[in-house]
Formats: C-alpha cells, structure tokens, sequence
C-alpha cells in the first residue's frame, strides 16, 4: 500500500519475545497488501473488482471489508464511498482494519503496552515505556515539523485525513470534484477503522463536515478540524494532553 | 387521495428531517401527518428557499388565515401537495422525541423545523449532540511525542515526517 509502517511496544521484555511479536505484525501487514492491494493485479480485491471472483467465494476477511464498507457508506451519508473512482477499492477501510487487526494481535500475544503508526493512522493500548499515556501529537497542516494538537490516550485509534499531503486526492462523491474547504481532519475514537472512514469523509464533506463530525461525538468519536483559511475546530472532549 | 397525499406528505417530511433539521438521530421510519395546524408554533424556521410565488408573503397570521381559501390550489398536479403547516407525528428515539413541522405553500414546501427535546434527561444529551465543534487558535507546538498522525504519507515522504525523526531518535 505504499505506507510506512512504525510499531512501538512499551513493555519490558527479552527482545528476542518483542522481535518475534513485531515481525508478527509486519507478515500480518504483507499478508494483508498482498490481499488487499488494489495495485496488484492478482490480488483477491483485484480479482473480486474484475468480476473474477464472487462474493460467494472471497475470503472471510473480504466479505467483512464490502460489509463493513457498505455500513460506513450509509453512516456517513455516502461520502465514504469505496466505489468513489469506479471499481471498488476498500483500501480507504483496510488500512484501518488491518492495523486494528495487528494491535488486536498483539494483546491476544500478551503485548498490553503498545502502538501501531500506519501512514499516521494511530492504534495504542495500555501506556508509554515511562508510565503515563501516549502521547500522539497532530501534524500542522502547514508546518510539517510542528504539531497543533497534543493528545493523551491509553486506549484508542487516532486517524488523520489531510489535503497537505497529496494534494486534491480525496473526492466530494456528490460532485466528483477534489473535497474542498477542510484542509486537515483528525477523528479520535475507539475503533480506527471507523475512526479513518470518519475522517476521509468528513474532508469530503468540506465545510459541512464539521457540524457532520459534532454530531459523531455521542458515540465516543471526537474530532479536531482545521479549514482551509487556518481555522481550527475541535471537539469538547477531545483528549488533548494538558 | 386523502392517504397517498399523507404518504407523499410523510416522506417529504422524512426528508425534511435530514436535509433541514440533521440532528443526530436516525429519521423517523413513516411519520404519519395529522391535519393541518395553525402556524409553525414556536419552532425556528429554516431559511426560506427562494420562493417563485410572488404571493408568499411570509406572514405566518396571514397564511393561516388564508388557508382555507388555498383549497383550490392543492389540486393543482404539480406536487400533490396541500397547502398549509403539517406537524409529522413525533418521533420517538432513544434521546426523547422529535418532531417535524413543515409549511406548503402553492404545492411547495416553503419551510421546515423540528422540535428536539429541551427538558430533563434529554436535555443534558441532546446538547452535545447537535453542539457545535468549539474554534480556537491553531497552534504549532514543538511538543514532546510518541507519534504522530497526519495525512496519509507516502513511503517518500515519510522520510521527511516527523514520525520518521522520532523512530530514528528511538532506534
């Protein structure tokens, strides 16, 4: 998928056990771009979206990506829309996923104190190496060395969809033009697949998303904003680091 | 005539729901339309739509009082439409109730509102529900982190990332 990948577990352990738990991750990771990836053209995504494939057919894994896509398009309007640039590409929900997926591996292989970066999509659980919670802190959009946020979480995802980063590649599905009026869009909540489906629509939504992310904190999604004139916005109990 | 014109009144209403009100609760699943009522009661109305008949005046004593006369034009094909104030049935969801008041006016729907609730337990939810997100300055802090989140970046452009400086400093 053409991302970088950054793992850090905070628990005291012999590092052959980390190396073992870390490298877990990362074949979880190539297993998942080698079946996801929609740039590979023998791909189970790939073969599914030629019509090579049927439902019937693909994977546990696949069926639930369509599923939980198809969800998300509804919760949000159809501005997540993984038919967006015409045969289906979910790789906007398998980033999440997978990198949920990996952390979910990680505790069940006993690692309660840990991160997961995938292309700034955040997952962590328990706390920093020093005690205390991590501390994630949100690029400025503009500044690519500075933060405008600092956040404090020991358990939750933190994703992140920007316009800074490759320009106008995020599309308002309504008009099929570049999203336009947000310029960096954060979500915080319990689950990063939702979290970055969130986020990816609210940039879509432009302006609008802002009042569409405000009503997205009842069920524990928070958000912070930044708009394209440099306004910044955030959400009442966003857990910003005091 | 009298049900289908309730139906086509029920999902415009349903409509109205999201496009105008857009609270955070799912739209009511077939909100029935009683008669019609009197006026917009005390709800805010939404801005008006620009409107091609000259005679909407927009005083709401002057409509109700009109109403009768409107008859006629509720035949009128074009939407099917009657004229006059319509309250759906209210809503029940799990945050209280809403309800849906819209107006017609010449077979138009001129303007529309919603109720939500105000009083007790539903009034310490629905706040932070339809809350606006709070504006503040946007700083740019050189603050002591584990990770960062930004936009998706690629394998190039994590070299120059912030994340990329604090994995080196870790490794």
């Amino acid at each position: 998928m053409g991302t970088t990948v950054s793992i850090e577990l905070g628990e005291d352990r012999p590092d052959d056990e980390l190396r073992r738990l870390i490298a877990d991750v990362c074949d979880w990771l190539h297993e998942v771009d080698a079946r996801f990836s929609t740039y590979k053209a023998d791909s189970e995504v790939s073969r599914f979206a030629r019509g090579e494939l049927r439902i019937d057919d693909a994977s546990a894994d696949l069926r639930h990506v369509l599923e939980a896509s198809a969800d998300l398009w509804r919760d949000t309007d159809g501005y997540f829309d993984v038919y967006a640039s015409g045969p289906v590409d979910p790789s906007g929900y398998v980033k999440g996923w997978s990198v949920e997926v990996a952390a979910a591996r990680l505790l069940a292989a006993g690692s309660h104190d840990h991160y997961i970066n995938a292309g700034g999509d955040i997952r962590m659980r328990g706390n920093h190496p020093d005690g205390g919670p991590w501390r994630v802190g949100i690029r400025h959009p503009w500044e690519a060395d500075k933060v405008s946020w600092v956040l404090a979480l020991h358990d939750g995802a933190v994703a992140t969809s920007g316009t800074y980063e490759r320009g106008d590649h995020i599309f308002n599905p309504r008009t099929g033009r570049p999203a336009q009026g947000l310029r960096s869009v954060t979500v915080v909540g319990p689950d990063l697949s939702i979290a970055d489906a969130y986020a990816t629509a609210a940039l879509a939504m432009g302006e609008a998303g802002i009042a569409w992310l405000a009503k997205r904190a009842v069920d524990g999604y928070d958000s912070a904003v930044v708009t394209d004139d440099g306004r910044a916005f955030s959400s009442a109990n966003l857990p910003a680091a005091v | 005539m009298r049900r289908s014109t309730a139906a086509a009144v029920g999902t415009l209403t349903g409509a109205a729901l999201i496009i105008g009100v857009r609270l955070s609760v799912t739209p009511p699943e077939a909100p029935v339309v009683a008669a019609p009522v009197g006026n917009l009661a005390d709800a805010t109305p939404a801005p008006k739509p620009s409107s091609k008949k000259p005679a909407a005046s927009g005083d709401k004593e002057g409509d109700k009082e009109k109403a009768p006369e409107k008859e006629e034009e509720a035949a009128k094909p074009k939407s099917g439409l009657k004229d006059g104030v319509f309250k759906g049935n209210a809503a029940a969801n799990p945050y209280g109730k809403i309800q849906v008041t819209i107006k017609v006016e010449g077979g138009e729907i001129t303007d529309a509102a919603a109720t939500y609730p105000t009083a007790n337990d539903s009034a310490t939810i629905n706040p932070p529900a339809i809350a606006a997100l709070k504006q503040s300055t946007l700083d740019a802090q050189n603050a002591d982190v584990s990770a960062v989140s930004g936009a998706t970046y690629t394998s190039e452009s994590y070299v120059k990332s912030l994340q990329a400086a604090l994995d080196a400093a870790k490794a």
